[in-house]
C-alpha cells in the first residue's frame, strides 16, 4: 500500500470541498454574516491540504483496489472532518460533537439534525450545510471523477468501489460515460427544481438549498418547520416530483430523457418502487382519514408528501407524523428500513435488493416443491447466481442486525424505545427523522452524545453500504 | 517542480495557517474589547440614569406625602433637590440613545413625568388637598407609578440589550479561540504529512544513493535507484549513473 498515492487522491476530494466552501464563503461575504471567516479559514485549509500532495506525489493511473477503499473510505471520513470545522468555528448550538453529527449527517445526505433553531443559523453556513449533501449526494469521488480530466485505471477502480455493487447494472457504458451520465442527470435534477421552485415564488436561496437536499435525498433545510414553512401545495408537487425522480437509478432516468421512456417501466425494479411507494401513500392516507382528524383531501396532501419523504431517504416534513396513528407509523418505519432505487442518492436497504429477497423466497419454495429443478434468481433480463443472492440476504441481516444493536445501545443511554429504534433505522438509511422525540417536528439534540457517535457511525455505515466501511477498519488482514 | 520550492511551500503553508488564524483570532479579540466598550457606554450608562431617576420619584413621592401632612418647608426642599436629580438623569437617558426604542420610551417618560410634575407643582399645603389621602391614592399616586413604569421600561430594554450583547461577547470570544485551536491541530497533522512526503521522496533517496555508491565502491557494482519525482534529486541520481557509467567505460577501455 502507498500511503502517498492515498494523500494525493484524498487531497483532490479535499480541494472540491474547499471549492464549495469558497462559494459558502461568497455568499457569508454578500450577506456580511458571521459564518464569513470559519467558512474562508476551513477553505484554505482544505486547499492548502489538497494541493500540498500535488507538489509531491507524482500523478498515476494505477491503484490497487486496496488503495481504493481506502481512498474511498478516508474520502468520506476526512470530508466529514472538514464539514466539522466550519461548525466549531462558528459556535452556537456546535459543540465537537453536535457539529460532528451534522456534517456526518449532511455529507451521508440523512438530514437528522441536532439544530433546535436552524434559521438562527448565518445564510453562508446554511449553504454549506446543503452543500454537504449534494457533495455527499452523488458520492464525492464520482464527483471528484468526473471533473478530474483522467485518471485511467484507477479512476474504474475508484468508481466501482464507490458505485453500489447493484448500482451498476443498469450502465451499460464505459466508466467515462456513466460518470458524465451520473454528472449530467445530477445537476440537470438540481437546476429543474430550482427554476421550479422558483416560479413557485421560493427565494433564490432557498430554492437551490432545498433542490440540494432533494437530489440528493438529504433532508436539510434552512427552516425550523422545513418545507411545512411554506404552506404551498405547489411547492409540495415540485418537491414530490423531484423526489420521486431522486429515487430513481440515474442510468433509467437517462435513458427515459433521451427517449427510452418505455425502459423506465420496463424495469421490475422501477415498478415495485413506484407500487410499493403508491400502496404506502393510500395506506398512510385512509389511516390518517380513520383518525378522524384529517379530510380526505389533508390526508392525501400529509400522506403523499411524508411517506415519499421517507420512502425516498429525503427526510422533509410538513407536519408532525410523530403523532400518527400507529398503523401509519408502522408503514412509514418499513420505508424507512427500504428506500428507494440503487443507481439513485437514495439510502437503505434499497428496492433492488427487496425484489431479490423476495425472489430469492420464491426460489426457496419451488426448490422445496421440485427439488431436482434447477431455479435460477432473475430480475428482469439479468441472472443472479446463488454468491450474490446469499450476498444479499446476508447484507439484509446485518443491516436489520446494526439498526437492532444501534436502537439497543440508545435504550442503554436511556432513550425511549420508539425514539431509539425510528432512529436508528432513520440514520442507517440515511432517511433523516424518526419518530419520538427524533420526528419530524423534533431533532437529535437530547440524544447523550455516545448515542450521537453511535448514530454517526450507522449513517456512515449505511452510505458506505456497511462492508467498505468494514474493510476499512479491518484493512490490516486484507491480502 | 524543484525541491527547494517544495520544501518553501510547505513551510509557506504552514506559516499561512498560522499567521490567518492569528490575525483573526486579533481581529475578533479587538472586536469584543469594542463590544466591551459599547456595552458599558450605550447599556450601563443608560440603566445607570434609570435608576438614578427611580430613586429620584421616590424622594419626590416622599416629599408629596410630607407635603401632605403640612410639612412644606421640609417638602418643598427634598421635591426639588430630587426633580434636579431626575432632570439630570433624564438628560444622560437623553443623550444616550442608541438602541431601537430607547426614544420612545424617553418621549413616554418626558410626558409622564411632566404629568406628574404639574401635580406636585401647584399649592398642597393649607389646600383642600392636604390630609386628602383619597385624592394623592387616585391622582398623584398613580400619576408617579406611570412614570415609575416607563423608566422601568427603559431599564429593562437596556437590561435585554446587555445580555445580547453579553451572549455576542461570548460566541466572539469562542471565534477568537477557535481559529487557534484549528490552526494548531491543523499544523500538527500538516507537519506529520510534511515530514513523512519529506522522509519518502527526499530523504530515503538520499540513503538509498549513498548506499548505492557505497555498493559500487565495494563491489563495482551500482543497484537501481528509483527517484519518482523529476527534481534536483532525480538529476543527481542520473549524473552519479552517467559518471558510474563513464567510470566503467573507462575501466573497460583500459
Amino acid at each position: 500500500m502507498r500511503p502517498q498515492i492515498i494523500l494525493r487522491y484524498v487531497g483532490l476530494v479535499l480541494l472540491f470541498n474547499a471549492a464549495f466552501l469558497l462559494i459558502s464563503c461568497i455568499i457569508s461575504g454578500f450577506n456580511a454574516d458571521s459564518a464569513f471567516f470559519p467558512l474562508l479559514y476551513t477553505a484554505l485549509i482544505s486547499a492548502l491540504f489538497g494541493v500540498f500532495p500535488m507538489l509531491f506525489v507524482p500523478p498515476t493511473t494505477k491503484i490497487t483496489n486496496k488503495e481504493g477503499f481506502i481512498i474511498v473510505v478516508l474520502s468520506w471520513l476526512l470530508s466529514c472532518l472538514v464539514g466539522v470545522i466550519p461548525y466549531i468555528m462558528w459556535g452556537g448550538e456546535f459543540s465537537f460533537t453536535n457539529a460532528w453529527f451534522e456534517s456526518v449527517s449532511g455529507f451521508t445526505t440523512t438530514g437528522s439534525s441536532i439544530l433546535t433553531d436552524i434559521e438562527a443559523l448565518p445564510l453562508g453556513l446554511l449553504f454549506w450545510r446543503s452543500a454537504t449533501h449534494w457533495i455527499g449526494g452523488i458520492g464525492i469521488i464520482i464527483f471528484m471523477l468526473a471533473v478530474h480530466p483522467s485518471m485511467g485505471k484507477s479512476g474504474m477502480i475508484l468508481y466501482r468501489t464507490e458505485m453500489s455493487s447493484l448500482a451498476a447494472d443498469n450502465f451499460h457504458y464505459r466508466t467515462r460515460k456513466t460518470l458524465q451520465i451520473l454528472v449530467v442527470i445530477y445537476v440537470g435534477l438540481t437546476l429543474a427544481e430550482t427554476i421550479s421552485l422558483l416560479l413557485c415564488g421560493m427565494s433564490i436561496f432557498d430554492a437551490v438549498t432545498h433542490s440540494f437536499a432533494t437530489i440528493a435525498t438529504g433532508g436539510f433545510s434552512p427552516k425550523n418547520p422545513s418545507i411545512g414553512y411554506y404552506k404551498s401545495t405547489a411547492v409540495e408537487i415540485v418537491i414530490i416530483v423531484f423526489m420521486i425522480l431522486s429515487g430513481i437509478h440515474f442510468g433509467l432516468l437517462f435513458a427515459a430523457f433521451t427517449g427510452k421512456i418505455t425502459d423506465l417501466w420496463k424495469s421490475s425494479i422501477v415498478r415495485y418502487y413506484l407500487a410499493a411507494l403508491t400502496t404506502g401513500v393510500i395506506a398512510v392516507t385512509v389511516s390518517l382519514h380513520g383518525s378522524q382528524v384529517y379530510s380526505w383531501a389533508d390526508a392525501l396532501r400529509y400522506a403523499a408528501f411524508q411517506v415519499l419523504s421517507i420512502g425516498t431517504s429525503t427526510g422533509f416534513a410538513t407536519t408532525d407524523s410523530s403523532i400518527w396513528p400507529s398503523f401509519a407509523r408502522l408503514v412509514m418505519i418499513f420505508f424507512t428500513l427500504q428506500c428507494a432505487c440503487a443507481g439513485s442518492t437514495s439510502g437503505g436497504i434499497k428496492a433492488d435488493r427487496m425484489v431479490l429477497f423476495w425472489k430469492a423466497i420464491v426460489k426457496r419454495v419451488k426448490k422445496i416443491q421440485h427439488p431436482a429443478a434447477v431455479i435460477m434468481v432473475k430480475i428482469d433480463t439479468a441472472a443472479f447466481d446463488d454468491e450474490v443472492v446469499d450476498a444479499n440476504i446476508l447484507f439484509l441481516s446485518f443491516y436489520i442486525g446494526i439498526v437492532f444493536f444501534s436502537a439497543l445501545i440508545l435504550t442503554a443511554l436511556g432513550v425511549d424505545i420508539l425514539s431509539a429504534f425510528s432512529g436508528s433505522a432513520a440514520t442507517m438509511g440515511n432517511v433523516g427523522p424518526g419518530f419520538g422525540t427524533v420526528g419530524s417536528a423534533g431533532n437529535f439534540s437530547q440524544i447523550p452524545d455516545v448515542g450521537k457517535w453511535v448514530l454517526t457511525a450507522t449513517m456512515l455505515l449505511g452510505r458506505l453500504e456497511i462492508f467498505g466501511l468494514l474493510l476499512f477498519v479491518t484493512f490490516k488482514s486484507w491480502k | 517542480m524543484g525541491l527547494r520550492i517544495k520544501i518553501l511551500a510547505g513551510f509557506l503553508i504552514l506559516t499561512t495557517m498560522l499567521a490567518v488564524a492569528g490575525v483573526w483570532s486579533i481581529y475578533e479579540l479587538t472586536t469584543v474589547g469594542t463590544s466591551v466598550q459599547r456595552l458599558l457606554d450605550e447599556n450601563y450608562k443608560s440603566i445607570n440614569a434609570g435608576k438614578m431617576m427611580i430613586e429620584a420619584l421616590e424622594r419626590e413621592d416622599s416629599a408629596v406625602l410630607l407635603l401632605l401632612s403640612g410639612k412644606w418647608e421640609q417638602g418643598r426642599s427634598i421635591i426639588e433637590s430630587a426633580d434636579d436629580q431626575f432632570q439630570k438623569g433624564f438628560m444622560t437617558a437623553q443623550g444616550n440613545v442608541t438602541i431601537p426604542g430607547e426614544g420612545a420610551s424617553i418621549d413616554e417618560i418626558k410626558a409622564r413625568y411632566k404629568a406628574y410634575k404639574e401635580l406636585w407643582l401647584k399649592p398642597i399645603v393649607d389646600t383642600s388637598k392636604q390630609g386628602n389621602l383619597d385624592w394623592y391614592f387616585q391622582e398623584m399616586h398613580q400619576a408617579f407609578q406611570d412614570v415609575k413604569l416607563s423608566v422601568g421600561k427603559l431599564v429593562a430594554l437596556n437590561h435585554q440589550t446587555m445580555y445580547q450583547t453579553a451572549s455576542d461577547l461570548k460566541n466572539r470570544t469562542h471565534r477568537a479561540i477557535m481559529p487557534g485551536i484549528v490552526a494548531i491541530l491543523a499544523a500538527l497533522i500538516f507537519t506529520v504529512i510534511f515530514n513523512f512526503l519529506i522522509n519518502y521522496y527526499v530523504v530515503s533517496p538520499i540513503i538509498s544513493t549513498t548506499k548505492g555508491i557505497q555498493r559500487f565502491m565495494e563491489t563495482g557494482e551500482l543497484p537501481a535507484i528509483q527517484v519518482e519525482t523529476e527534481d534536483e534529486l532525480f538529476h543527481l541520481v542520473s549524473s552519479i549513473q552517467r559518471l558510474v557509467a563513464e567510470v566503467r567505460t573507462a575501466e573497460a577501455q583500459k
